[in-house]
């Protein structure tokens, strides 16, 4: 599909598009519709769409398999990471309070990283379901 | 007014439907899938402003024509040459993958 232009082109002007959308359902989602699972989905699907114009093999070029496993982890330890801080603050887990001195400010700070951690937890996955069903060769 | 749109919609989304189900070839599938989302993002954006609250409605309704783009072009590619990943022709046997 690499030497289709339109798609070629259209696909290089859109993929930017897509990710800055996501930025923004994931750190407007306080306001707005959004949160970390969509953004993930939407940050994973601007990947997808390169890869499938370009071949499953240009993702490799941004995210290796282990540096997919690595960010699956690593959301999933942010998300974990501060219901342990609240619990070293003196409060329940997950309880966003103890995270500063102002009660509103670590409500900030805490749904802040939580749904950071989903998201880059949710961008990895979609990514690696992708690769892997789109790498197969066939036989 | 905005209710007679959101009818006249309804009804053209049923017309695409009824397209993509007794469409003789593939691509005339393909093309009342594609209307029909384009279809589903006016309707976005006019319940929208029925209801009153568009400005989240519109973040929806953007959301939604970049994911019909992707699925269009997954279905397209699909139909076409048979797998997702490929970009050309198949370079590397599943046991080098694997070795990744």
């Amino acid at each position: 599909m690499k030497d289709n232009v339109v798609l070629r082109v259209v696909t290089k002007i859109i993929v930017p598009v897509i990710l800055v959308f996501s930025l923004y359902v994931q750190f407007h989602g306080d306001y707005g519709p959004g949160g970390g699972f969509q953004a993930g989905v939407i940050f994973a699907a601007g990947f997808i769409l390169y890869a499938l114009v370009f071949g499953v093999e240009a993702i490799d070029r941004v995210f290796s398999a282990a540096t997919l496993r690595i960010m699956t982890a690593l959301g999933l330890l942010l998300f974990a990471g501060v219901g342990f801080w609240s619990l070293i603050g003196g409060e329940r887990y997950l309880d966003y309070d103890a995270l500063a001195q102002e009660p509103l400010v670590g409500q900030h700070l805490g749904i802040f990283l939580v749904e950071l951690g989903v998201g880059i937890t949710v961008a990895a996955v979609m990514i690696t379901v992708f690769v892997a069903f789109a790498g197969r060769t066939p036989d | 007014m905005l209710t007679l749109i959101l009818l006249v919609l309804l009804v053209s989304m049923a017309l695409a439907l009824l397209r993509a189900v007794k469409g003789p070839t593939v691509y005339d599938r393909i093309l009342a899938a594609n209307a029909f989302s384009t279809k589903t993002v006016l309707l976005i954006t006019a319940l929208g402003f029925l209801v009153g609250e568009a400005e989240y409605y519109i973040d929806i309704a953007l959301m939604y024509t970049l994911v019909g783009f992707i699925a269009t072009v997954a279905v397209l590619k699909v139909s076409e040459f048979g797998n997702l990943g490929q970009s050309g022709a198949v370079r590397s046997t599943p046991a080098e993958q694997s070795h990744k």
